[in-house]
């Protein structure tokens, strides 16, 4: 008896298993229609938890700040705006004559010569060296007192003159004086040509 | 107590912004010294180079060159000129600057709006740097323009040096050319030419259809 109940129990197992496996060989049917309608209803209800979202964003709130998070969040603010601005400034680095003789490409050299048999310096100063008497000494012949120096100019329209002896200004005399003294001292002209090189 | 520590936060925002803005300053006055040239920091008086950065920053927001103005106050500083007299000299230079490149327009290079400055500082007139502009419309004027300066310089009238300039760069004449002529201009005045005569006698012999008509 007992065994005859335990192969009912064996056969009611197989019966569902039986059914399951069919049920899972049954192809999967969908209706296209009705699969459309809860996918765009799923996308409904998405946007509009977008939405929700948005509009709690946008909800006015009162925040609890003290003082000193408000004095750090200050702080912070300034810094990083200071710092953005420094990285970004443009580079206004200035080049120095020397650089430019070393960088030379593109710049013509130009001699400059001046005799001054009774000098113990000579200067070149212009606006390709700041009008700074001691960027471009003169150096003297070994007779006769000329004095000369080679110096890469860009090409272009430029004044210079020659201090003699770390106080006197002298123009050229062999090239154009510039018109105008501006500060009661001659300037002489000079035009570099950028094909040639040359004055 | 409430509203003492209402007062307490006011108080303590009060003082992060001004703490803040005090910080920004203090990290973009180092910023502004930058863009204004340590060059002028070294060499000039305080005032001075206040008066003179400002009219550089106006120059630099107008288009204009700008380095020529610092050479110039440079120039003055390395002279031993007082503040007053560099001041009025890089506002001349600033103005020259602006007319040129009001005449050459504003396509210019800096070359030649620094190169057109020096022609009107040597006395030509606006309107004959809008007719250089038109002689050569695409091409370079700077040398033409420096060159019409030095000859000017030299002591031929401005009107018939702008003529002949104008008609070489017309007729295509390149940049060493221009400078070479002015180099035989030079020559025949410094052994006893008229600068005139001088100027004529060359046009005629570099291009013919360059020459000064001559007046019956």
């Amino acid at each position: 008896m007992r065994q005859h109940d335990e192969s009912d129990a064996a056969a009611e197992v197989d019966d569902v298993l039986k059914s399951a496996a069919e049920e899972l060989r049954r192809p999967l049917r969908i209706d296209a229609a009705l699969f459309d309608a809860r996918v765009m209803d799923e996308v409904h209800r998405g946007a509009g938890g977008f939405r929700e979202r948005m509009a709690r964003l946008a909800r006015p709130r009162t925040f609890r700040v003290s003082p000193l998070t408000a004095l750090a969040a200050t702080l912070v603010f300034a810094v990083a705006i200071g710092a953005g601005v420094l990285a970004l400034r443009p580079s206004r680095a200035r080049v120095p004559l020397s650089d430019v003789a070393r960088a030379g490409a593109g710049s013509p050299l130009v001699q400059f010569g001046f005799v001054a048999p009774n000098a113990s310096s000579v200067a070149l100063v212009g606006d390709f060296n700041d009008w700074d008497p001691k960027a471009t000494p003169l150096r003297a012949a070994s007779t006769g007192g000329v004095w000369s120096v080679e110096v890469p100019i860009q090409p272009g329209r430029h004044l210079y003159a020659f201090v003699v002896d770390g106080t006197v200004w002298r123009p050229d005399p062999a090239a154009p004086q510039a018109t105008g003294e501006d500060y009661g001292e001659p300037n002489s002209a000079l035009t570099v040509v950028a094909e040639r090189g040359s004055r | 107590m409430r509203h003492l520590s209402r007062a307490l936060f006011a108080l303590g925002c009060a003082l992060g912004c001004a703490l803040g803005c005090a910080l920004g300053c203090a990290m973009l006055a180092p910023l502004a010294l930058a863009a204004q040239d340590a060059r002028l920091d070294s060499r000039l008086d305080a005032h001075t180079r206040d008066a003179v950065v400002a009219l550089i920053d106006s120059a630099r927001a107008d288009g204009i060159p700008s380095e020529p103005l610092v050479q110039k106050a440079l120039e003055g500083a390395s002279k031993r000129a007082d503040g007053a007299r560099i001041l009025n000299a890089v506002r001349m230079l600033d103005r020259e600057l602006g007319d040129a490149r009001a005449a050459l327009g504003a396509a210019s290079s800096d070359a030649e709006i620094i190169a057109g400055a020096s022609a009107l500082h040597a006395g030509i007139a606006p309107a004959a740097l809008v007719r250089m502009r038109a002689s050569r419309a695409h091409g370079s004027l700077t040398v033409a323009l420096a060159v019409l300066s030095d000859l000017i310089a030299r002591g031929v009238p401005g009107d018939t040096a702008t003529t002949v300039i104008s008609a070489l760069t017309v007729a295509g004449a390149q940049d060493a050319e221009l400078v070479k002529f002015q180099q035989g201009v030079e020559r025949d005045i410094a052994q006893g030419a008229t600068p005139s005569a001088a100027l004529g006698v060359r046009a005629q012999g570099a291009f013919p259809a360059a020459a000064p008509r001559r007046t019956p």
